[in-house]
């Protein structure tokens, strides 16, 4: 069965890439023939688990990257097809018939609640925690349960951890695995790091004893140097953390070595300090990470610059407050006359529940240098109400249709901002190349 | 004459899970838009507030581990919540707020924690970890004002031996899974499992809601008595959804 269950994929892959689709379909066909086929595949190499809410996408190509440049040979699911089927897809294409990875090193981004599914079945070596953030709860469920899914099969787990240090969500992993060893990654206090937050919705208390968590400091949401007002939980020891953050220039120091991120703002610092811990542990060259670090390709709509004719439009996918959040920071950060507008759709892979908004600091947009705000999405109505009732001054203005609401935003051809929930990130980004006339 | 409302938000740095927060601002605004003064006050944990000296309480959700950590807290104000509702003081609440009004609830692992007590019902942990989740619609009575309450639910508690519900289920799930009615509204609390928030799409249970809080130094105060708001996206984000849900 096993057999047939890599060549079923095999064949489905290479017939799905001739009429032009890929993703996951090939590894569900593999699933059904041989529900146990992860586990039956042999690989001599190291495999490396990235997850965690914000980030892995990114995170985890850097990593396949940094071995890349380092010789390697990489199998990874690159595209972010991160769940079971996709994980299978992306292994069985690279294995022989009889079950043999081919390649030297496994990079694979696993969503939060996969973990379960792939964690104990592969011989992971390294296995990467960036951070919890609440994400599309109506789908996640609670964040709690969500961890506890990963604590459950760490008891037996004996490769490395690599965790962010500064997120007590994720330091807490630690204590469910006895038998793995731990490297620590984070950031040291900075010019931006504050000691109050408003902006945490996580790591109040103390996920071993229930008392409040103390904070020295912040560096984005929940994000920081913490320790319990009860027990001894605290941030660990950091053996090499980024340094000398400027989030101006994107730049940090790594053991005294000023090194050029190659993303904005706070949250990729820590994707950047990812990826140097998976380098010490491994103990690859430093020349290799900094070139990841230049050559790192930016995603669609993460902060995408537009230009034509003097209008400019910067177009950002959010998918939960935490992230929305640091894209709301770069628009307040930017006081020329503008215009936002705003995609919101509650489809499946947006999350159905659009309360979320409202733990979001759309405050941050509604000052006067925000001439308009348009809104769009299935949810065009529900955003109105957000920015009406934060007794934003300007036009709010719904426009159902995406072509019509766009247009209404390059009418006063003032810089605009873009902002898209998953499913209306990629049509909106080919309307606007499309009424920009890109 | 110039009216005000004080409104107490308990808990609300552990309470404010779903985008509760959006209800107080609803409020604000649309007191505030009527020359209402609107203060808004809080209580945490050990802190020493007089709760019957306000016209509105507001009781949020939290995840089950913050939650429990503010149920010592909140039993030992159970004399002083008492003395409130006795004294008119309108409490609203929501979710996990709305749980801890009744007997007890059953958490997630299992763990049975006892409510305030005020009201019959209590909460069951749902099967196998079920939970109700998805956009709902209900056919609400508070008291004269018969309206549509659109929100979105997310909850594993099934609410039983509720014996004064707020509405009829148009539309998902309600207190349980195969309850058929949503919530608990009596004249003192209106309680329910509607996140959304629940205020912005339903103004007309915002109204009622200040109407309620003004009512307590004010009893002669009727619904009638509010200005009308000129608000150009209530109207048609209710339209839109309820269309969308085919709810006539």
């Amino acid at each position: 069965m096993k057999t047939l269950s890599i060549l079923a994929t095999k064949v489905s892959a290479s017939l799905l890439k001739i009429i032009g689709r890929g993703g996951s379909m090939p590894g569900s066909i593999g699933l059904k023939l041989d529900s146990n086929i992860l586990s039956k595949l042999h690989f001599k190499g190291p495999v490396i688990l990235v997850t965690g809410t914000n980030g892995k996408t990114s995170t985890a190509n850097m990593i396949a990257d940094l071995f890349q440049n380092a010789g390697y040979h990489v199998v990874t699911n690159r595209k972010g097809d991160n769940l079971k089927a996709g994980i299978t897809t992306a292994l069985l294409k690279n294995s022989s018939l009889s079950g043999t990875i081919k390649g030297s090193v496994c990079v694979l981004e696993v969503d939060e609640l996969n973990v379960r599914h792939i964690l104990p079945y592969l011989p992971v070596k390294a296995f990467v925690v960036n951070n919890f953030f609440r994400d599309q709860l109506d789908r996640a469920r609670e964040m709690e349960q969500l961890i506890e899914s990963i604590e459950n099969v760490l008891p037996d787990y004996s490769g490395e951890l690599i965790l962010n240090g500064n997120d007590p969500n994720v330091v807490r992993l630690s204590l469910k695995a006895p038998k793995a060893h731990c490297t620590y990654f984070g950031l040291d206090q900075n010019q931006y790091s504050q000691s109050k937050t408003n902006e945490a919705s996580e790591g109040k208390f103390c996920p071993v004893c229930g008392h409040k968590l103390r904070y020295d400091y912040y560096q984005y949401s929940h994000i920081g140097s913490f320790s319990c007002t009860n027990c001894d939980f605290k941030t660990p020891e950091i053996k090499y953390p980024l340094q000398n953050i400027d989030l101006e220039k994107e730049t940090f120091y790594y053991q005294g070595k000023q090194i050029q991120s190659p993303y904005e703002g706070m949250y990729s610092m820590y994707n950047c300090a990812a990826v140097l811990a998976v380098k010490e542990v491994f103990q690859l060259d430093l020349d290799a990470a900094i070139q990841v670090f230049k050559n790192a390709p930016q995603p669609l709509g993460r902060n995408e610059h537009f230009t034509k004719d003097g209008l400019q439009c910067i177009l950002n996918l959010v998918k939960n407050p935490t992230g929305a959040n640091e894209v709301m920071k770069v628009i307040d950060k930017d006081n020329e006359d503008k215009v936002v507008c705003i995609v919101l759709n509650d489809h499946e892979q947006d999350g159905t529940d659009v309360s979320w908004i409202y733990d979001t600091f759309f405050e941050k947009i509604c000052k006067d240098s925000t001439k308009k705000v348009v809104c769009t999405g299935t949810r065009a109505y529900d955003m109105a109400l957000r920015i009406y009732y934060e007794n934003y001054k300007g036009d709010i203005e719904v426009v159902e249709a995406l072509d019509k609401a766009l247009q209404a935003s390059f009418k006063p051809r003032l810089k605009t901002y873009v902002i898209a929930t998953y499913t209306a990130l990629y049509p909106t980004r080919s309307t606007i190349v499309k009424e920009m006339g890109l | 004459m110039n009216y005000s409302i004080n409104v107490c938000w308990m808990y609300h740095d552990i309470m404010d899970l779903y985008g509760d927060k959006g209800n107080m601002m609803v409020l604000k605004k649309r007191c505030e838009d009527r020359g209402i003064e609107f203060n808004l006050d809080t209580c945490g944990i050990q802190e020493e507030k007089d709760l019957s000296t306000y016209d509105l309480i507001f009781l949020g959700g939290g995840a089950d581990k913050e939650q429990i950590s503010l149920i010592p807290d909140l039993l030992s104000r159970k004399d002083n919540l008492q003395k409130a509702m006795d004294e008119n003081t309108f409490i609203l609440l929501i979710c996990g707020g709305y749980q801890l009004f009744g007997q007890y609830y059953i958490a997630a692992d299992g763990s049975k924690i006892n409510g305030l007590g005020f009201y019959p019902y209590f909460t069951d942990t749902g099967e196998q970890g079920k939970r109700c989740i998805g956009n709902i619609v209900i056919d609400a009575k508070l008291d004269d004002l018969e309206t549509k309450i659109i929100g979105f639910e997310n909850h594993g508690g099934q609410t039983r031996n509720v014996n004064s519900p707020l509405g009829k289920v148009l539309r998902g799930c309600g207190n349980s899974f195969d309850a058929g009615y949503e919530g608990y509204y009596d004249g003192k609390i209106l309680g329910t499992y509607l996140h959304g928030p629940l205020l912005p799409k339903n103004p007309e249970v915002a109204d009622f809601v200040i109407t309620k809080a003004l009512q307590k130094r004010n009893r002669s105060f009727s619904y009638s008595d509010l200005d009308p708001i000129d608000n150009p996206f209530e109207t048609k984000a209710r339209e839109v959804l309820l269309q969308r849900f085919q709810v006539k």
